[in-house]
């Protein structure tokens, strides 16, 4: 072979060298551009989606784009693909789809945080449809034909039945080329926590994890727990906002490694603590160790501070993993007992209670609960903090039980046994009203503010409204209704609210001692210079 | 001032230098004067001389970089973020850096093509071609640990998979494994090492390498190639090392210190996400020159890539014999058969690492 037909070979597989530089190159560089989360992962499934709806949802797909899924290439089909049955399905070019992801179709993949989210609290926010809240919202607030105020209050954080339009016949009704069945407007859009999907499963992921982005940012941000957590009756946002928490947070929301994989508290960040952060997510121990991190909201939670007398609570685990809560008056249940639950499920689209006999198979106590807790804590605060911040916390909760809490709830329960109030007909009296806000608002603000070291939210949110109300509100509306009932009645009840104010805890009603009064008047002498 | 005083002082103060360091100047004329054979004023044949000069520029580089980096997991990341966004041109030196060591490997890959496909390994530079492979192994391996110190999490992913690549050796794998690692998991020590490995092992033994390699051929002479139709008379058989030659190589280096430049500038060293040694990438791949390699571990097993890998480089490393064994057997069609040989190896080579490039996973 002449040497010039080699220069020519060599020349030759030099530039065949090169172009495959090249095509590295351009593969490396797209690479890059995928782990930086530049650029998605359109697969073949996905690719008839993606074009279509670039067009009709442009900002949608953008997001989509954006997001974990994108850069791992799980895509529209994934996640919107129906399984044969599904009456929320219906062939969409070619692919059986709904519109509806369920928290189901997300456990194909994130098996462990379905589990822990459907035995959760969070999951069971829909049984409020039974409750007196929804009472008020249906009955009080709205008209027979239009639930509005329910539909677009209280059902969008707490979730609702997902139904369909149906004709006389009861059957769906479907519509278009493709035969799509009609959600019924009343029930979705909705993205509520606790809503109950056409699959049976509860709940709605995207109340956390905001489609299509799916930013854990958004998951872990106070703000988005805050979209239901907030206002009269439970203002947990407002009450951060007000904590250290909260203003070291939004000082220094830059060192919160928001955007991290795993976000371990501790070891990833720790600047300040989120919702997320106490409630969930996971953190380090004094031993090194990560823990933590589920989807059950409520495994490190000690009191229940939403009923009109709150109490400590022990979670039982039934073989079957439901959960349920037992008040630490009441007696816990021994691991292998059998035991009577009455489980809130969906029966022909309608919200009902099923008695299902169950065998306890683990209990955790509430001082299991807080220790769980105060393992998040330790991260920043050491034991006598703790133990403190407990003693205070503990010592509020008892308070408003003890002195307002309690004796209004026993107040109610006397005058609904003597016919005064009529438990049929919720918010049909002013007392009613009076006596709601009085827990549900007032009384929840107090604890709450306690719980998360809101000092506002604690005393003049809190405490201070609910003794307003007590004194000024709730007890003469008590003697003024049992008076308007009868003037036996009226009598009576004049008589054990004079008896209740006349105990040590309400004396001072009756004015302060002359040492007292003197010491108080020379106070606020030298306090203003007078 | 007479211009004989001026003259008589100079030559004083050369006798005085000579006195302090006894140069044998006409040594040094002598080896300045070597003959090069003519086909080395085409330019492409000197190929040869580019990875010494990419050699020097990572050296010079190199040891810029070594002012601010720091070889310990808590501040390496950090370190090279204040070289890249901190320090004055920082950026630049760390983007002639990258970009010189991988011209250097391109460099060494054309000089092997063109030494093989003109067969100037053969008798007696048998020896010469052992250390230039040796010379390829070295220059990967300064690649592959100087992209482990940046320490960002597909250059720690891409020094896990080396280590594990290296721990299935046969015999003495775990404990090179271990050697790398220091230990059996990567962490501060692996640093260390790579960083030790990185500026001061491998420059020394790749310094020791390229001083035999030059020597060798200075001592049995640059193989003389006559193209067809080329007259070579006595006269232009040979021209001098220097100046002329030197002269082109410093021309090439040149050359290629503007396409360095512009290659930096347009396309400057980034800094992806720091390692996270508890979380794997989605998609781990080391350096492209590690493709070949990559590509027979998906498509064997780990024991098997390394024993091919150990197999074809043992070809690679003795070829001369092979290809004497060739000669032997087949007299004239040799050349023939040892070129298909070179391009199918080549092009499978090409094949793999394009393969490896653009498939998912």
């Amino acid at each position: 072979m002449t040497l010039n037909m080699k220069r020519w070979i060599v020349a030759g597989l030099s530039f065949l060298f090169l172009a495959a530089l090249l095509v590295v190159a351009m593969q490396e560089s797209k690479r890059h551009r995928i782990e930086e989360g530049l650029e998605p992962v359109v697969t073949k499934t996905n690719k008839g989606c993606v074009d279509c709806h670039r067009t009709d949802n442009p900002a949608l797909v953008m997001e989509w784009e954006h997001s974990q899924h994108a850069i791992y290439g799980v895509g529209c089909v994934d996640c919107h693909e129906a399984d044969e049955g599904d009456i929320d399905g219906w062939m969409h070019e070619g692919v059986f789809m709904s519109v509806l992801v369920t928290p189901k179709d997300c456990s194909e993949c994130h098996v462990r945080e379905f589990e822990e989210f459907s035995r959760s609290h969070h999951a069971r926010a829909g049984e409020i449809i039974m409750s007196l809240d929804n009472v008020l919202a249906i009955k009080a607030a709205s008209t027979p034909d239009n639930p509005a105020d329910a539909i677009n209050g209280c059902w969008q954080c707490h979730g609702t039945i997902i139904d369909f339009e149906r004709d006389e016949n009861g059957e769906i009704i479907r519509t278009g080329k493709e035969n799509r069945p009609v959600i019924d407007s009343n029930t979705w859009p909705n993205s509520g926590m606790g809503r109950f999907n056409p699959d049976g499963s509860k709940g709605s992921c995207h109340a956390c994890h905001s489609r299509h982005s799916f930013d854990v940012r958004i998951a872990r941000s106070p703000d988005n727990c805050g979209k239901c957590h907030m206002g009269p009756d439970h203002p947990q946002i407002e009450i951060f906002n007000e904590s250290k928490h909260g203003i070291a947070y939004r000082a220094n929301v830059d060192r919160m490694a928001l955007d991290k994989k795993e976000w371990i508290l501790g070891r990833d960040y720790a600047a300040a603590p989120t919702c997320a952060t106490c409630h969930i997510s996971g953190h380090m121990t004094p031993q090194g160790v990560e823990v933590g991190n589920s989807h059950d909201i409520g495994e490190r939670i000690s009191w229940t501070l939403r009923p009109k007398v709150s109490s400590k609570l022990n979670q039982v685990t039934f073989t079957d993993g439901y959960q349920k809560d037992f008040p630490h008056t009441k007696a816990i249940p021994a691991v292998g007992d059998v035991v009577m639950t009455h489980e809130k499920v969906v029966e022909n689209f309608k919200l009902t209670t099923k008695d299902v006999e169950r065998t306890v198979a683990s209990v955790k106590t509430w001082e299991e609960r807080r220790k769980a807790m105060t393992m998040a804590c330790r991260n920043c605060h050491n034991d006598h903090f703790i133990d403190n911040f407990y003693q205070q916390f503990d010592d509020l909760v008892n308070l408003y039980n003890d002195k307002f809490g309690q004796p209004s709830l026993d107040i109610m329960n006397e005058l609904t046994a003597d016919g005064v109030v009529d438990s049929g007909a919720p918010f049909s009296t002013e007392l009613d009203w009076v006596y709601f806000e009085l827990w549900h608002h007032e009384g929840r603000r107090a604890r709450h503010g306690a719980s998360m070291m809101g000092p506002d939210y604690t005393h003049w949110h809190g405490m201070y409204e609910v003794a307003h109300n007590f004194y000024n509100e709730f007890l003469p509306l008590v003697v003024e209704a049992a008076e308007e009932h009868s003037h036996a009645m009226g009598r009576k009840w004049k008589t054990k609210v004079d008896q209740l104010l006349s105990s040590p805890d309400h004396a001072w009603v009756k004015g302060l001692s002359p040492e007292e009064a003197q010491a108080l008047a020379a106070e606020y002498k030298a306090r203003y210079n007078q | 001032m007479s211009s004989s005083n001026s003259s008589s002082r100079f030559s004083g103060m050369a006798e005085r230098a000579n006195e302090l360091f006894p140069m044998d100047w006409e040594l040094l004329r002598h080896a300045g004067a070597e003959p090069v054979p003519y086909h080395l004023k085409k330019w492409w044949f000197c190929l040869g001389g580019t990875p010494m000069v990419l050699f020097v520029v990572q050296v010079i580089t190199g040891i810029m970089l070594t002012f601010y980096y720091v070889p310990s997991p808590d501040h390496a990341y950090a370190s090279v973020e204040t070289i890249t966004h901190g320090v004055r041109f920082g950026w630049f030196i760390r983007s002639i850096h990258m970009w010189s060591s991988k011209f250097m490997i391109v460099a060494v890959f054309l000089h092997m093509l063109r030494v093989f496909f003109t067969r100037a390994y053969r008798n007696p530079r048998q020896l010469n071609w052992m250390v230039g492979v040796m010379l390829l192994g070295l220059t990967m391996t300064f690649g592959f640990t100087g992209y482990s110190l940046v320490y960002e999490q597909l250059s720690f992913w891409g020094a896990t998979v080396g280590c594990n690549l290296a721990s299935a050796l046969p015999v003495i794998g775990p404990y090179v494994g271990d050697f790398l690692r220091g230990g059996p998991e990567i962490g501060a020590q692996t640093l260390t090492r790579f960083f030790m490995l990185h500026v001061a092992i491998l420059p020394i033994v790749a310094f020791l390498l390229l001083s035999l390699h030059v020597m060798v051929i200075r001592l049995h002479g640059v193989t003389e190639l006559q193209f067809e139709g080329e007259v070579i008379t006595d006269d232009n058989r040979f021209f001098r090392f220097w100046p002329e030659h030197v002269t082109m190589e410093i021309l090439v280096g040149v050359l290629l210190m503007y396409l360095l430049a512009i290659l930096a500038l347009i396309f400057p060293a980034g800094l992806g996400a720091q390692a996270d040694p508890t979380t794997t990438p989605a998609h781990i791949k080391p350096e492209w020159y590690f493709y070949f390699n990559f590509r027979l571990l998906k498509l064997t097993s780990l024991k098997m890539s390394v024993a091919l890998t150990g197999f074809l480089g043992g070809l690679l490393f003795f070829w001369p014999f092979i290809d004497g064994w060739i000669e032997k057997r087949l007299g004239n069609r040799s050349d023939r058969i040892v070129v298909l040989i070179g391009a199918v190896a080549f092009l499978a080579f090409l094949g793999l690492t394009v393969w490896e490039a653009v498939a998912a996973h």
